[in-house]
């Protein structure tokens, strides 16, 4: 009990850490927006080097669809660690590092949707 | 002067153009037989109508000195291209949009939505925007503003 009294206000009041890169969530923000600018413009030469069979529109919003899973986050830090993933992302596809198979990989075309009520996960048989 | 230097490029070029064109050595085969009787004149008569003819622009452009450049913007012309790049978009309703219209409260645009029109506006002007500058670009009236600062052109 003590121990949970001690942390309560420690949870609620905002904690000052040491950041990443960005000192606030504007400035972290403004990364987010270069990022999906160097995205955007990659990702028509992308479809080209690597003899995608997608179109430059199916790209794009799957780059937007990526961007949009994070868009609930509110900490510059986690924000920054996002970014940084996303650069050696694109890191990777500029310099071809990757393969095509690794491009397409962001596309989940042979994926099946895990289930997520508890009939189909019933008849598949409960995987915990 | 420089209009002067034109009117005489037009007329010194008027004269050999017309030995050089195909319809004046026709004219003057067919002249040939008729020349030992009446050649100045008949000449003269068609020199006259044929340069005049012959002063409209296509022929005359050829031989003159052209600077490649794309014309002056004025504040309408960017605030018309502005416009029909946001008409293009397929997330902004056309008949929505006015000069006025903010992208986020009006059109229901995302951050990232307006990252992708200030894109499209860049690719269109031909000048790369900064992002600092950019994230306060709500509405296309600022967008038009911006770009009349950032390329000099008022009223």
């Amino acid at each position: 009990k003590r121990s949970s009294a001690k942390t309560r206000p420690l949870s609620g009041a905002a904690r000052v850490v040491k950041p990443i890169f960005s000192r606030d969530l504007d400035e972290a923000k403004r990364r987010v927006r270069e990022l999906y600018r160097a995205w955007y413009r990659e990702v028509p030469n992308t479809v080209a080097l690597f003899q995608l069979d997608i179109t430059s529109r199916q790209g794009r919003d799957k780059v937007r669809e990526m961007f949009d899973k994070n868009k609930h986050v509110t900490d510059p830090r986690v924000i920054d660690m996002l970014v940084i993933k996303g650069k050696l992302e694109l890191q990777e596809t500029i310099h071809v590092w990757k393969q095509k198979t690794h491009v397409m990989r962001y596309f989940h075309e042979t994926e099946e949707a895990r289930p997520a009520d508890f009939l189909s996960k019933f008849y598949r048989g409960h995987d915990p | 002067m420089a209009s002067r230097v034109l009117l005489q490029c037009v007329r010194s070029l008027g004269r050999p153009s017309l030995r050089l064109s195909a319809a004046n050595l026709a004219v003057r085969a067919t002249a040939a037989p008729a020349a030992a009787r009446r050649p100045l004149s008949f000449a003269a008569d068609s020199r006259r109508p044929r340069w005049l003819g012959q002063s409209s622009i296509p022929s005359v452009g050829v031989l003159c000195r052209q600077y490649g450049d794309l014309p002056p913007l004025t504040l309408e012309t960017i605030k018309d291209r502005v416009m029909y790049v946001l008409k293009l978009y397929d997330k902004i309703n056309p008949e929505k949009l006015q000069t006025s219209s903010h992208f986020m409260k009006d059109l229901g645009l995302d951050s990232l939505d307006q990252v992708e029109i200030i894109m499209a506006m860049e690719d269109e002007f031909g000048f790369e925007i900064p992002d600092a500058e950019a994230e306060k670009l709500m509405s296309p009236g600022e967008i038009v503003q911006y770009i009349a600062d950032k390329k000099d052109v008022y009223e």
